[in-house]
């Protein structure tokens, strides 16, 4: 049976890839894309026009038409009460990433999604890449020996709109770029950080938000490493950003690239070089894990308390910046 | 027409060596090693004397070329400016601050000229790099990321194994880059690191070092003895009006591939950068040229010990975990 599935916002860009790729599951008989709704009826009239679905006046009202499963992609801070209101109704809710602006949300988020028997899904589809499968299974398989250190990348533009206003994304590029490879080395060495410090600037835009962050992230089981969650990317960059991860072990050395598989544009009409994404489309495995596990019932494979761990590695950073100094994690509750 | 003693002959003193061959204004005499046999060997392919002792090549040279492990430079470089001579010293210029102090004192007090081989600000593309940051290329530089590394060195008694001889990569070998961020961007105010340099693996080594600059400026430095995977380096300098990216694995306008490389099944590709004046020789023929002017060198013995403080306060915070200050900076 269709996973009947309601778009919640699509105050973040990703949420147009995510109901790309319900229609695909659509197309598969696997999920039915029910409708959208937007806090901005001008942008969710649009959306629902695009993908050839209903819009609902308000999120209540899709709510009540019989879906089964959420995606919620408003601006960060509308994460937790778009998702406290899906699970008071008994939905299953997939979250775009960051899962919350405080560690306060991200629990209240996950303790709704618990009380009401739902489950919380957060979106890192990074995950399903088929190179971090792959280079997943290499670490696990032993072929680079005992992991000791990793050097990540998550770089891209200055979005612009809400992800600049503090007020409504809880920060800038840190909190927009940590999550994605915090999440990436919690699930490859299946531990905790425990210890983040942080340089950060506004030195791109000098604006009122940070752009500029490099971490350091030491984890439990005593590796380290450094990731730089910058918005460093020219206007001119071929490309949006990337996805990086080398990883040092006792026997070898890994770099993924996850974005690598590109062909290059020369575009005399547009003046520009642009590279042409030809890899698999990780946005597609993320909601096919998602509506599978609506469907059966068993686990999400990303759960909300990744989403708050990885979330808690930027906050942490923050407040490393503010002190100057490392901090420890846990953070307090 | 100077006259030059390389002590050590290892690659780096055999690498210097051939370059003062080449300048019309110094000539190689000879060499001194411990490793007396190795000295002779290295002596009997240039042509030259190899001296058994250091103080015999003193008494014949103008100029002493420095190309041994680290912690050896305080005692040559004094007893050399003691007896008058000007001194290229590889780098680090010293294992301690204090030595670097020392050796200062000692070329300043004997009115010689001693020069850090800080080698990369002969490379063009770090040259480069550098030349177009100061005429604003990139706008204001914001996030600069460097890495340098690949297997783990070997050489003689396996030097670079002893952390008290070497100092690991953060001083034996990103020392490179951080007088590059320096000579580029200015000073570091301060510097947090991690490594594996403490945790007792068997020759693996890998550090990764976030610094500040008081710029504003944030630098990532990566220092690879950890990669089987060959020697690479890259730097990526992003401002708030473009960005400049360079990787030696893209640098490589030669490539060879040979059916038959010995070992019975295909070759692995060989790449190659070849340039009409390789960076050493340059660097060699600055501090030759300066001397013989009685100019003082683009890079100057504070330059070295500046550099050394940067990898000290490096180790010093991988070893304690947390943020180091630099000299008395804000």
């Amino acid at each position: 049976m269709a996973v009947r599935i309601g778009m919640m916002s699509f105050a973040h860009m990703h949420a147009y890839s995510y109901a790309h790729c319900v229609k695909m599951l659509e197309s598969e008989g696997r999920a039915q894309l029910v409708g959208v709704a937007d806090h901005d009826p001008e942008r969710g009239k649009q959306a629902a026009q695009q993908y050839d679905t209903r819009f609902f006046e308000s999120y209540e009202d899709l709510l009540d038409a019989g879906v089964d499963a959420v995606i919620v992609c408003p601006e960060n801070v509308r994460h937790r009460p778009l998702t406290e209101m899906a699970a008071q109704a008994g939905k299953h809710v997939l979250c775009e990433k960051p899962l919350a602006t405080s560690k306060a949300d991200g629990r209240a988020m996950i303790e709704a999604c618990k009380a009401h028997s739902v489950q919380l899904m957060t979106a890192f589809p990074c995950r399903f890449s088929p190179s971090y499968i792959r280079l997943k299974q290499m670490v696990q398989a032993g072929e680079l020996g005992e992991v000791l250190a990793i050097r990540g990348t998550n770089r891209g533009r200055n979005p612009g709109g809400w992800f600049i206003v503090p007020e409504l994304s809880g920060g800038g590029a840190v909190i927009d770029h940590t999550v994605h490879v915090t999440d990436l080395c919690r699930d490859l060495l299946g531990s905790e950080v425990v210890e983040v410090y942080a340089e950060i600037s506004n030195g791109f835009c000098h604006g009122d938000f940070d752009d500029t962050g490099m971490l350091t992230l030491t984890f439990a089981n005593d590796v380290f490493a450094t990731l730089d969650s910058s918005w460093s990317r020219p206007k001119v960059f071929p490309t949006w950003g990337d996805v990086t991860l080398q990883v040092v072990g006792t026997k070898g050395l890994a770099y993924m690239d996850m974005f690598a598989q590109n062909s290059t544009l020369y575009d005399d009409r547009e003046m520009r070089i642009t590279l042409q994404h030809w890899g698999s489309n990780i946005d597609y495995g993320l909601v096919s894990a998602f509506v599978e596990s609506v469907a059966t019932g068993k686990p999400v494979p990303i759960t909300g308390e990744d989403g708050l761990a990885a979330a808690e590695v930027a906050f942490a950073a923050y407040e490393s910046a503010k002190r100057g100094e490392p901090v420890r994690l846990p953070l307090p509750e | 027409m100077l006259r030059v003693g390389v002590v050590g002959v290892g690659t780096m003193g055999r690498t210097h060596a051939a370059a003062y061959t080449r300048l019309p204004n110094a000539q190689l005499v000879g060499f001194y090693d411990m490793a007396t046999e190795a000295a002779q060997r290295t002596a009997s392919q240039f042509g030259v004397k190899a001296f058994d002792s250091y103080g015999a090549l003193l008494q014949e040279v103008d100029i002493v070329d420095i190309c041994t492990p680290t912690p050896t430079h305080l005692e040559l470089v004094v007893k050399a400016a003691e007896a008058g001579k000007h001194i290229l010293c590889e780098k680090p210029l010293g294992r301690t601050l204090q030595q670097c102090e020392q050796m200062i004192e000692a070329a300043s007090k004997a009115g010689v000229t001693l020069m850090p081989a800080q080698v990369l600000r002969f490379f063009p593309e770090f040259k480069q790099a550098r030349d177009l940051v100061l005429a604003g290329a990139v706008g204001t530089p914001v996030a600069i990321r460097t890495r340098r590394g690949g297997p783990y060195p070997r050489a003689a008694n396996d030097w670079y194994a002893d952390f008290e001889q070497s100092g690991g990569p953060i001083l034996d070998m990103v020392i490179h880059d951080f007088d590059w961020l320096r000579w580029t961007f200015g000073e570091a105010e301060r510097v947090f690191a991690k490594a594996l340099t403490f945790k007792g693996l068997d020759h693996i080594d890998y550090a990764l070092i976030t610094l500040r600059l008081r710029s504003g400026a944030i630098a990532h430095v990566e220092a690879n003895w950890a990669d089987p995977g060959g020697f690479k380096v890259d730097f990526e300098i992003a401002g708030d009006a473009g960005m400049i990216a360079f990787d030696s694995r893209h640098a490589t306008p030669l490539t060879v591939a040979k059916q038959d490389a010995g070992g019975g099944g295909g070759g692995v590709a060989v790449p190659e950068s070849p340039l009409a004046e390789d960076p050493y020789f340059l660097e060699i023929q600055h501090f030759v040229d300066s001397v013989a002017a009685g100019q003082p060198p683009s890079i100057t013995a504070e330059d070295g010990m500046k550099a050394v403080e940067i990898a000290l306060a490096a180790i010093e915070s991988v070893q304690t975990g947390k943020v180091v200050r630099l000299g008395g900076g804000a």
